[in-house]
């Protein structure tokens, strides 16, 4: 618990001193991050152990940010950091507040962690496989506190695992909440199906009726509701405001951005900003209700709510991102989804997935799938590209499944070189004539 | 000398612990950040602090990473199984310190000029352009590496880079990107750089695509770089000297003699310029291909034993947090300074001029294929005919390289992992088409 006995009113009095002009926003984020990596077997040196903290100090103004950044946690650099930020010299030296913080405790290094790679392997066996993998899994540790001017939430803690493992015939990756018996199984058995698929015949280009999986379906929405819903996206087409109650997808469409209702360890009470999240309509019926927003957002719209606002690291400043998507359930089964399709696709993962913010367009490369014949899940299928307009296609979704499974992992977003872990809740998803590309 | 204390007190703790070998990588640093784009104006100071530790034994390894300083009386962590070679200490040949490395850093003022002057020539060249994102990195570095076999050297760096983003008057189309690098902000030349992206979004929104064509192909630096960059898996690490026996011919040549490759860590004036590698190790000039011969793959130390192992260091390491890995800091091709690239434009008869990437591509050394996404120009007569756009440079990567008929001396780099740098290449044996 390294940011609970920060002075938080001396470093809001210090604050306060550069935020000298009505509107100004002043803030201090202090971060610490532990990671453990267990690498590949034939990548020494062994476990790896990264320990960094450090914070930020910014001012906002208008339409201008200041941003100034340490590696250390130390009084004299927070003057310092300050002086930066400031725009108008101080009669007087800045104050140095006590910044008190507990010390980093020693790596616990999670049993499970080092014998993750074993029991995937253990597992494949238990199905009668077997093939070379390099895994590499890490364990991400990070708690953040931010300090403004007037509020001080308290600290927040996340902690989660991912996991990398490259084969002869392509990568996989995952981020796990946990690292127990349904990861396991969760890893092995995708693991399986590319093993599978690696001599599949490829998908012939065309358009067909689709069935993504709830893995693939939280990558589906990151893209196509959580990107274009960012006021960093809509701000590029023009009025952010104007996105507001236009309908952009089907009714069956209720789609929110839950960063309390996350996996457990990665559940957040506040954001990178200090700012208290909220449960976020994106999309209500398919219509949008309220997009991502962080402070600078917000501050230049009074229609919109802040609270999503995160940093991968204390030298970027905040952009407004997604946590948690939630995809609420259908009323159909999965066997009501496939029943009639005479012939389509059904996609369990996604490998990667990109949307042009200006164009609207959107390709997912999928490593595999599974062919649906008259109703059935049929032979394995290889890899295959999925495109669309991302009008076109949230208009394409006739049927969303009515199973929900944990949330889980939706993979690392990388939008404008900023990594952060997202997460989501989905059911499957059934969307009508989309465009397949081998 | 501060630093040197610091790390004796390290190894002596490491040796309490149980670990006879040890390193620490030293790393402390001042940036500069500027962004114009959809979240405003946002300027960044930041001072970089951190250090790395790898130790152990021939039975076990550990690797701990932080900012800040590390303290001697740390817990490590536990280490494993698997062992840890350090490298040696080896003699350093003289290096003069680039000039530059005491020049301030950008100052906000200049940094908002220059994007602004960027955006000012791109509405010049382009009217109803937009720079939609602007971001300017500058910092400088001191590296320290100890260890326990004696390696114990420290340097400075310094280096500025530009990512920019436009989008032409059009509407609804995608934007365009171009990352640019250089030691100082300073050496940035705004007008040249508008003048390609508006290049960029000229061709994209005006050029036709071509059908399946063959005949000259003059590639400017930014296509050639892309295509050398595509060829790494070839000249970096133990794969290479495999593959490269695959394109070898009967003299021995996977290449046509008009091509020499190099990587030179001492590169003078080149952004990663520095007298070591991230272990340590001097380094300097490594010839990988001569006059279409193939010499050697960029290895690192650990990869051979005995007499065969290089001299000179490759291992790159970009920040305490990353991992020493073999990889080029200034590979290009070895320019010919009696050959103007202007004269290789006019020499085409009939061909093409392609003078942008307008992707990453796909480089397949086990079929023997490679693809392009580039727009540039049709010449005829040395003339520009019509503008190219949503066009493959494609064909077999053996022919790429026997193909390669002249170099001319407009040498450039692009940072693409390490800085790659090509001058325009004239070559025959590949072909462009229309892309899917």
């Amino acid at each position: 618990m390294p940011f609970v006995d920060l002075d938080t009113t001396a470093i809001a009095r210090s604050l306060s001193q550069i935020a000298d002009r009505e509107g100004d926003l002043a803030d201090a984020y202090f971060e610490r991050r532990e990671e453990v990596e267990l690498p590949a077997d034939d990548d020494p040196p062994g476990i790896r152990v990264w320990r960094d903290e450090g914070f930020a100090i910014r001012l906002l103004r208008g339409g201008n940010t200041w941003l100034a950044t340490r590696d250390q946690i130390d009084r004299s650099l927070f003057a310092e950091s300050l002086r930066q930020v400031a725009r108008v010299m101080p009669a007087a030296p800045y104050p140095q507040p006590a910044l008190r913080i507990g010390a980093f405790p020693p790596t616990d290094i999670p049993r499970q962690l080092l014998r993750f790679p074993q029991s995937i392997t253990r597992e494949i066996r238990r199905r009668l496989a077997g093939f070379p993998m390099r895994l590499q899994v890490r364990l991400h540790r990070r708690w953040v506190r931010v300090v403004g001017t007037q509020l001080a939430p308290e600290q927040q803690e996340e902690e989660f695992f991912s996991l990398q493992a490259d084969m002869p015939w392509g990568q996989y990756g995952a981020l796990l909440p946990q690292l127990d018996a349904q990861a396991i199984e969760e890893v092995a058995s995708s693991l399986m199906l590319l093993f599978k698929a690696r001599e599949a015949v490829a998908v012939e280009a065309g358009h067909w009726p689709v069935v993504l999986g709830p893995s693939a379906c939280a990558v589906f929405l990151h893209e196509v509701v959580a990107h274009a819903l960012e006021t960093d996206t809509l701000v590029l087409g023009g009025r952010i405001g104007a996105a507001r109650g236009v309908r952009i997808g089907s009714e069956l469409l209720n789609v929110l951005d839950d960063p309390t209702g996350g996996p457990e360890r990665v559940r957040r009470s506040t954001d990178d900003e200090g700012m208290m999240v909220v449960r976020r309509w994106l999309l209500r019926n398919g219509e949008v209700e309220q997009p991502l927003a962080d402070l600078f957002s917000a501050q230049h719209s009074k229609d919109l709510i802040p609270g999503a606002g995160r940093r991968s690291h204390r030298h970027l400043p905040p952009v407004p991102r997604s946590s948690h998507l939630e995809l609420l359930p259908g009323d159909s089964s999965f066997d009501d989804l496939v029943a009639d399709i005479d012939e389509g696709l059904f996609l369990p993962e996604v490998a990667h997935g990109s949307i042009d913010p200006l164009t609207g367009r959107l390709s997912l490369r999928v490593p595999c799938g599974l062919r649906i014949r008259n109703g059935e899940i049929r032979e394995i299928v290889g890899p295959c590209r999925l495109t669309g307009q991302l009008s076109d296609l949230l208009s394409s979704v006739t049927g969303v499944g009515s199973e929900v499974v944990p949330a889980t992992g939706a993979g690392w977003c990388a939008k404008g070189g900023v990594k952060l872990p997202v997460w989501a809740t989905a059911p499957a998803m059934r969307l009508e004539n989309i465009e397949v590309a081998s | 000398m501060k630093q040197r204390h610091l790390a004796a007190e390290i190894f002596q703790g490491l040796a309490a612990a149980g670990h006879e070998s040890g390193e620490l990588f030293l790393k402390m640093g001042r940036s500069r950040r500027f962004e114009l784009g959809s979240h405003g104006r946002v300027s960044g100071a930041s001072r970089e602090v951190g250090w790395a530790v790898r130790a152990g034994s021939a039975r076990s390894s550990l690797f701990l990473a932080g900012s800040g300083l590390p303290r001697p009386d740390m817990d490590w962590p536990q280490s494993d199984g698997k062992a840890i070679q350090l490298s040696a200490a080896r003699p350093i040949p003289a290096w003069r310190p680039p000039v530059d490395l005491d020049s301030s850093l950008v100052a906000e003022s200049e940094a908002i000029a220059l994007l602004e002057g960027i955006e000012r020539s791109l509405l010049g060249e382009l009217p109803k352009s937009r720079l939609i994102r602007g971001l300017l990195d500058e910092g400088t570095s001191e590296t320290s590496v100890f260890n326990t076999l004696g390696v114990d050297v420290s340097f400075r760096s310094r280096a500025a880079s530009l990512y920019l983003e436009a989008v032409g008057p059009w509407g609804g189309e995608s934007s365009v990107s171009l990352m640019v690098a250089a030691r100082e902000v300073r050496r940035l030349q705004p007008a040249a750089i508008a003048r390609r992206l508006a290049n960029r979004l000229a061709l994209e929104h005006e050029g036709t695509a071509p059908a399946k064509e063959r005949g000259e192909i003059l590639m400017a630096p930014p296509v050639a770089i892309r295509m050398l960059a595509g060829l790494l898996p070839l000249l970096v690490g133990g794969g290479g000297m495999r593959l490269a026996r695959r394109y070898r011919d009967r003299q021995g040549r996977i290449g046509s003699s008009a091509l020499s490759i190099m990587d030179n860590g001492r590169y003078p004036g080149g952004v990663l310029e520095a007298p070591v590698d991230g272990e340590g190790s001097p380094t300097g000039e490594v010839v990988l291909v001569d006059e279409g011969h193939f010499c050697q793959a960029l290895l690192g130390w650990t990869d051979v034993s005995g007499s065969a192992r290089p001299t000179l260091g490759c291992m790159r390491r970009d920040s305490w947090r990353d991992m020493p890995r073999v990889a080029p800091s200034h590979l290009f091709i070895k320019p010919r300074p009696e050959v103007a690239a202007g004269s290789l434009v006019a020499s085409v008869t009939r061909g093409y001029y392609l003078v942008e990437p307008t992707g990453s591509g796909r480089f397949d050394f086990e079929k023997d294929q490679f693809w392009l996404p580039v727009c540039g120009f049709a010449l005829r007569q040395g003339n520009v005919e019509v503008p190219l756009a949503h066009a493959r440079l494609e064909g077999s990567i053996g022919a790429f390289l026997q193909g390669i008929q002249t170099v001319a001396r407009d040498l450039a780099f692009q940072p693409l992992g390490g800085m790659v740098g090509s001058p325009s290449l004239l070559v025959t044996g590949v072909g462009l088409s229309r892309t899917a």
